[in-house]
């Protein structure tokens, strides 16, 4: 088999404009904001000597009298109503833990969950027991966020047809601050399968399923094989999820959705190749600014 | 300004290791010109009219010797009149790889500002730095780089030149490959002797010139005389698989073609190898560090007891008589064999410029000829000089260049002339020079840390410091001392009991750590008495004046170690070291004085009765020391009455003892034990303190054999048995007798040394018997005392530390060079009574005196004169009628032999027992003796 | 054959350096996408990869969970090739568990782990090339990483070794110096407010020398975190360029 060799070239230097070569919103841990004590001290920012000093590294933001810091890169900080995509970590009583990219471990009570048999059922101990029937360990979820605990972890809940058990897929974890918040983190993608968006980062792709009305419960999920063509194509989303996110472009629908677009004309396999990511993603940036104006 | 490059080197440490080193290269290394406007140097080091008249160069020029020239003609370049050098880093490290002395002294030359020599660090600069090639030799690569830096520099110094006034640089190799590339890239470049012989202001530089290789080949003579060295490499590798040896060569003082090899084993242990014979001795010079295989043990032989000294003509071919006296060599050998070998290969030479004098070539226009190294070690050397008849009869200094394999002798060349022979000042100086004794006066640097004069305690001084004005404190010395650095006192407490006080001059309060005051007095490590001179380890002014503690009513600062006695049922001792005093010194007393004041039963003032008490309770010290077994050895003083004006000796006595003499001593023993102690309490590591060991038993075999001829019995098991024994030892009608016991006792021991208690676990004092000892009294005079004194200082809270006090590692790396100056001293010391013995029997003519004979050799006895503690080779060449043992007494006649200039002998001729055809008659008639001299 | 001069009387040492000259500092933020924060920092020969995890729940034992801030847990580790000779150095080695303990401790004093209750950040650190400093290096390549994790400290953390040769204190010490029997002192300082981090010696040094080398070892450390300020700094420029587009 030919294997594909790349030498090793110098990282071209982003050429930056002069106006943003010195940007003062940027700052960096220890870097006093202000001495001004009529501010407020938000996320990213502690008082040291009266002076309001960053502790992180990103640009600064004011909301009236209040100033933070937004690191460029962070774990997930939830929020409720936020559409999330998780691991379970560990079964324990009433509860799962979800892994989702936050701080802490987020929480997924049992009663948060609709078990199979409708809404009105009453869960009894014996539920508490055959909890990992339903989620085990490793199992993926999408949820939804509930509620935020005092120490930063999040609470998550199912009961919504859209959320539960993930089946056939393909994860893919990103950067929280690349999903772009919209109305609506679950697309059927014209392209032939589906996406969510998770808040957190986390991205799922999976094929369209057949039937919208599938009563599942959330936690059928089908073993069928896919057929090639559907994996093909999450196999070009995902490369393209990743070009984009190599990129630092915003995820949303029409973002996946151009990309995609933008690519056909390569090899699945040839999309993660520096210039051909870097000429994909071009593209893709026209077709936004386009469509933005 | 950093410009990094990396390059990569392989090593061999057991397999093949690569090392990635980095190497910045840097553009703010400036030329060093005082000419550029370039270089943005704050000082210059080269001048601008860098002028050295020569025929070759008549233009201003700055010299870039390579390593060679640098290794083999250093001498030429201390000459003041070689300036403005530009020494590469290249070149700076080779010499530092190849030999530590030569590096020590380019680096003195550097430091000197009138020399003008300016170090450039070539592998740094941007320009000049080069990539070693594949293939390329590290010697070639040096030989380029210092090209290549030549080069630069040559360039450099026209562009930046502003008037161009052609200032140029001039590579000075003596290597025919390296002169041709550099002539081929148009460098100015002169072979060393070219160079130096086109210069007009000094010709006599000339002779100083090594000897190139080139010219060794032109001595060449078809005759091999020496087995070839072999290579580092194999050396490494036999001594790795054991067929080697590695030690130090160290020439027999009596016999030219014997030496042995001290080879460090193991841990303590270490073994000597015995070499015989001059192809054996394969050219190791003394001192060299050499590879020695040992020969098949059917070829071992005995150290023998003939004294053999060269006296070989200046011809090569002396090799048959040589022959002959290896033949005699061999004879002896028949008992007591030892482990036999040969040197195979060289090491590491050690050679130094050597003093000694010209044997003049009996052909008037040669101007080669051999020199004589006054030490007997040393082979003779053949250089090569025009002014053999300004050298003759002169002292000079030589230098070996290399010793050749059909070559007889060493190559040298001379260095610089010390002044006539026999000359008291010359024989001075080569006796501090052959001994390693610095004696130049003190620099400036280093006088300017004494206080300045007139001094007087500070009222912070006197404030920190107790007033122990009332005490009546006296000193007690030999007469005519003038560095008197201990004082004592003893008083009734009014409980009864008595406290002793001994007083030791605060000299670290005047010697601070560090400055060059300190260096200068570390690197001296000792004063050094010789006859009729003094060389001071501290300036005059401290050590007869501040410090020195005479009774000229000032006060003076002290260190004081205190002793509460109890007397009771027990006699109870109670060092205690309150914070340093100044006091008042009420008198100065020679030994003699103090006694007469002691025995003279009028006299009843404080200072007698302090020093009655100190008396008695010496006594009870020593008895209690002895009980301990404590060793009272015995070794002949002598001192010389000088003539006060032209300093030369009139008479010579042996030192007399007095009660006080051993009453000092005995509070100074004790000073020192109670000190150390105290310091290895507070500092286990890093004390200073001195230890004896104890000698091994076969050190005893001469002193066996002496006492045995007598029918008495000594025992060596231990100190106490041996003291207790030589206390019995006693013959009558030979009441001598017990006096040349101890002497030879004394041969036995081992050499007391400074040590620092973190680096050793054996601290035992064997002569003093005392678990522990040290040095503390003498500050004046020794360095060790500063350091105890120091650590003493911040035991008791008086100061403060310093870093070099508290790492071993210096510390010990200090009582190194300590031991090393002490001993030196001491040859120093006895070379200048020998000098001065001779200069006295050069007035005395000949005496006949008695003496004892204190070892038999094959072809000698060696006798002591008691009365001038003289000890002397006495011949004896076949003695069939007559057998000599040990301590017998004979008669011998002893004269001045100065036939030889450079080693004048005392001649001793036999005048009984009558011995045919060796022993003379009494009158002064010419006696027949082989030779005769002065053994150390 | 005589040791190695350090500092050679013209004041340059083996590798031409000044005495108070560090070696070439180059730094890269953001090499690994699956970690939260990540580094690759040389300085000179000894070459750094450093890693952060977190702050994530707990994992292993639940006791060490501390309720009121988080537990910052590092490791060290050399690659089998970082040294001249291979060695292969097996989980347990003393002189690494001692040296992710440094690490330990150098980073709670600048890392803001109230703000994390109950959870815990990894911070993983592999020597890749070792060339003296190993200490030193780590801190300032895990600096960067936790910068680029986004996790709030209260400064850089700057890390230097000073030698102490002739009298006067090397900065930035390569190995060929740290085996030439000198004696060294690791500094962790938070440049801005020149507060210690951490201060690790294991040579005899006399106490008067001390002074002057803290104070060496502050001056190094002060120019440390000017180079890994200007990486932070082009690394958010170059960031924040890109998500704008």
């Amino acid at each position: 088999m030919a294997a594909d060799m790349r030498l090793p070239t110098a990282r071209k230097a982003v050429s930056f404009s002069v106006s943003s070569s010195d940007r003062k919103d940027l700052v960096v841990p220890g870097d006093v904001i202000t001495s001004d004590t009529g501010f407020m001290r938000g996320h990213g920012t502690y008082v040291d000597e009266d002076k309001l000093t960053a502790s992180v590294a990103g640009d600064v933001q004011r909301v009236d009298k209040l100033i933070c810091v937004r690191p460029l890169k962070t774990r997930y900080n939830g929020e409720v109503g936020d559409v999330v995509v998780g691991r379970i970590t560990e079964v324990q009583q009433k509860r799962w833990k979800v892994e989702t990219n936050s701080r802490l471990d987020s929480v997924l009570l049992l009663s948060s969950v609709n078990l199979p048999g409708g809404e009105l059922r009453r869960r009894s101990a014996e539920d508490e027991l055959t909890m990992r029937e339903y989620l085990q360990e490793g199992d993926l979820i999408s949820a939804e966020v509930q509620s935020v605990f005092s120490d930063g972890a999040l609470s998550l809940h199912t009961r919504s047809l859209k959320y539960g058990k993930l089946g056939q897929g393909v994860l893919l974890q990103l950067s929280p601050s690349l999903i772009k918040r919209q109305k609506t983190h679950f697309h059927n993608l014209p392209c032939g399968a589906s996406i969510i968006l998770g808040n957190n980062g986390f991205v799922w792709l999976y094929p369209t399923p057949e039937q919208q009305e599938e009563e599942a419960g959330g936690f059928y999920t089908s073993l069928e094989p896919v057929s090639l063509s559907d994996r093909e194509v999450i196999s070009r989303l995902r490369n393209c999820l990743l070009a984009l996110a190599a990129h630092k472009v915003l995820l949303y629908d029409t973002s996946v959705l151009y990309c995609y677009e933008s690519s056909v004309q390569h090899q699945v396999k040839d999309i993660l190749k520096p210039e051909v990511m870097e000429e994909i993603v071009m593209l893709t940036q026209q077709k936004l600014l386009e469509q933005e104006g | 300004m950093l410009k990094s490059k990396t390059f990569v080197k392989k090593t061999r440490s057991g397999g093949v290791v690569k090392i990635v080193r980095e190497h910045y290269l840097r553009d703010d290394i400036w030329c060093g010109s005082e000419n550029c406007t370039e270089c943005k140097q704050e000082s210059a080091v080269l001048q601008r009219d860098a002028c050295i008249e020569s025929n070759l160069c008549s233009y201003p020029h700055y010299l870039i010797p390579d390593t060679n020239v640098l290794l083999q003609q250093i001498d030429v370049l201390e000459d003041p009149v070689i300036r403005n050098v530009i020494i590469l880093q290249t070149v700076l490290q080779e010499v530092r790889h190849r030999s530590a002395p030569v590096y020590k002294r380019v680096k003195d030359m550097i430091h000197e500002k009138e020399k003008h020599f300016y170090t450039f660090t070539n592998e740094h600069h941007r320009e000049t730095f080069i990539e070693r090639e594949p293939g390329e030799s590290a010697n070639d690569c040096n030989d380029r780089a210092i090209r290549v830096a030549a080069k630069w520099y040559s360039q450099h110094l026209m562009k930046s030149q502003s008037d161009g006034d052609g200032l140029r640089v001039v590579l000075l190799t003596n290597d025919q490959g390296n002169k041709q590339k550099a002539e081929e890239s148009s460098l100015l470049v002169y072979k060393c002797e070219e160079y130096i012989k086109s210069l007009i202001a000094n010709p006599e530089l000339v002779d100083r010139l090594a000897l190139s290789n080139d010219d060794k080949n032109e001595i060449s003579s078809s005759k091999v005389l020496f087995p070839e060295h072999l290579p580092l490499s194999k050396i490494q590798a036999g001594i790795k698989s054991g067929c080697f040896l590695q030690g130090t060569f160290r020439a027999s003082r009596d016999n030219y073609l014997e030496a042995t090899v001290f080879v460090q084993g193991e841990g303590e242990d270490s073994t000597e190898v015995l070499i015989q014979g001059l192809q054996n001795l394969n050219r190791a010079v003394n001192q060299d560090v050499v590879a020695v295989q040992l020969l098949p043990q059917s070829q071992w032989v005995a150290p023998s007891s003939v004294v053999l000294q060269d006296e070989g003509t200046a011809k090569d071919d002396s090799a048959e008589e040589e022959e002959e006296e290896e033949e005699k060599l061999k004879i002896s050998a028949e008992v007591a064999r030892k482990p036999t070998g040969k040197v195979v290969g060289i090491i590491k030479r050690n050679w130094r410029p050597f003093c000694g004098m010209l044997n003049v070539s009996q052909i008037k226009e040669s101007t080669r000829h051999l020199f004589t190294p006054a030490d007997r070690r040393i082979p003779r050397i053949r250089i090569e000089t025009r002014q053999a008849s300004a050298l003759v009869g002169q002292r000079i200094m030589v230098a070996i260049d290399g010793w050749p394999k059909y070559s007889r002798y060493p190559n040298g060349h001379f260095v610089r002339s010390l002044g006539s022979a026999g000359d008291k000042d010359t024989e001075q100086e080569v006796l501090l020079l052959e001994h390693d004794v610095p004696h130049q006066p003190f620099s400036q640097a280093v006088l300017s840390f004494l206080p300045k004069m007139p001094w007087s305690i500070t009222p912070e001084d006197m404030a920190k410091r107790e007033d122990l004005r009332r005490l009546t404190v006296c000193s007690v010395d030999p007469p005519g001392c003038t560095d008197i650095d201990d004082a004592l006192h003893c008083r009734q407490l009014d409980n009864g009991n008595l406290e002793v006080g001994v007083h030791i001059a605060d000299v670290s309060h005047f010697i601070r750590p560090g400055n060059a005051l300190d260096k200068e007095a570390a690197n001296r490590g000792t004063t050094v008495y010789l006859c009729g001179k003094r060389i001071d380890m501290v300036p005059e002014l401290l050590s007869s004046n501040l410090c020195s503690l005479r009774s000229d009513y000032i006060l003076k600062l002290y260190f004081r170690g205190s002793w509460l006695l109890f007397h009771g049922f027990n006699f109870l001792l109670l060092p205690f070291f309150p914070s340093p005093p100044y006091v008042l010194v009420q008198a100065s007393l020679t030994y003699a004085e103090a006694q007469m004041r002691i025995d003279d039963a009028t006299k009843n003032d404080d200072i007698t009765e302090s020093l009655r008490g100190l008396n008695k309770l010496a006594k009870i010290l020593k008895r209690q020391r002895i009980k301990k077994g404590a060793l009272t050895l015995s070794s002949l003083e002598v001192r010389f009455h000088v003539d006060s004006e032209t300093h030369d000796p009139i008479d010579l006595q042996t030192k007399e003892l007095m009660e006080t003499n051993s009453m000092v001593e005995e509070f100074m023993l004790l000073a020192n034990i109670s000190v150390a102690q105290k310091i290895y309490d507070e500092f286990p590591d890093c004390a200073m303190l001195r230890k004896h060991p104890a000698p091994p038993p076969s050190n005893y075999e001469i002193l066996h054999k002496a006492s045995k001829s007598k029918n008495v019995a000594i025992h060596t098991d231990s100190a106490k048995a041996l003291a207790d024994s030589l206390d019995m030892a006693k013959v009558d009608c030979f009441p001598y007798f017990n006096t040349l016991l101890r002497i030879l006792a004394t041969r036995c021991m081992m050499q007391a040394v400074y040590f620092c208690s973190g680096m050793d676990s054996d601290f035992h004092h064997y002569g003093l018997a005392s678990p522990i000892y040290t040095h503390f009294t003498s500050p004046i005079r020794r360095y060790a005392d500063i350091i105890v004194h120091r650590l003493l200082a911040v035991a008791i809270g008086a100061d403060t530390t310093y870093p070099d006090l508290m790492d071993k590692h210096k510390q010990s790396a200090l009582s190194n060079n300590l031991n090393y100056r002490h001993k030196m001293s001491q040859y120093a010391q006895r070379a200048s009574v020998a000098f001065h013995t001779q200069l006295f029997f050069k007035s005395k003519g000949i005496l006949n005196e008695e003496g004892f004979v204190l070892f038999v050799r094959k072809n000698a006895i060696i006798v002591l004169i008691p009365k001038f503690g003289l000890e002397g080779t006495g011949p004896t060449l076949k003695v069939e009628q007559h057998t000599f043992s040990i301590f017998d007494k004979v008669k011998v006649t002893i004269s001045l032999d100065d036939s030889n200039i450079q080693h004048q002998k005392i001649r001793m001729a036999l005048t009984h027992p009558v011995i045919l055809g060796v022993s003379v008659p009494t009158p002064d008639v010419e006696p027949q003796a082989k030779k005769s001299k002065l053994d150390r | 054959m005589a040791g190695l001069e350090l500092l050679s009387d013209q004041g340059y040492r083996i590798d031409g350096r000044k005495a108070t000259e560090l070696r070439k500092v180059q730094a890269r933020m953001g090499v690994f996408a699956q970690a939260d924060g990540s580094a690759y920092l040389e300085q000179g020969n000894t070459k750094a990869l450093a890693v952060v995890y977190g702050p994530h729940e707990m994992r292993g034992s639940r006791s060490r969970t501390r309720h009121d801030r988080a537990v910052i847990n590092c490791q060290y580790s050399m690659a089998t090739f970082s040294t001249a000779e291979r060695k292969r150095r097996p989980h347990g080695d003393r002189k690494s568990t001692e040296m992710s303990l440094h690490l330990k401790q150098t980073f709670e004093a600048a890392i803001m782990t109230q703000l994390y209750p109950r959870s815990q950040i990894d911070i993983y650190v592999k020597i890749l090339q070792s060339d003296g400093g190993n200490y030193s290096v780590c801190v300032n390549a895990a600096t960067l990483a936790v910068i680029d994790a986004g996790i709030p400290m209260r400064d850089y953390v700057c890390a230097c070794t000073v030698g102490f040769v002739d009298e006067s204190p090397l900065a930035d010490l390569c190995y060929a110096e740290e085996s030439g029997g000198v004696s060294s002192l690791a500094l962790a300082l938070l440049p801005r407010s020149g507060q210690i981090a951490l201060l690790q010696m294991d040579a005899r040094l006399h106490q008067d020398n001390l002074d002057s080398m803290i104070e060496a070892a502050m001056t190094a450390c002060k120019g440390v975190s000017k180079v890994l300020d200007e990486v932070v700094r082009q690394h958010l420029q170059e960031v924040s360029v890109l998500s704008r587009e």
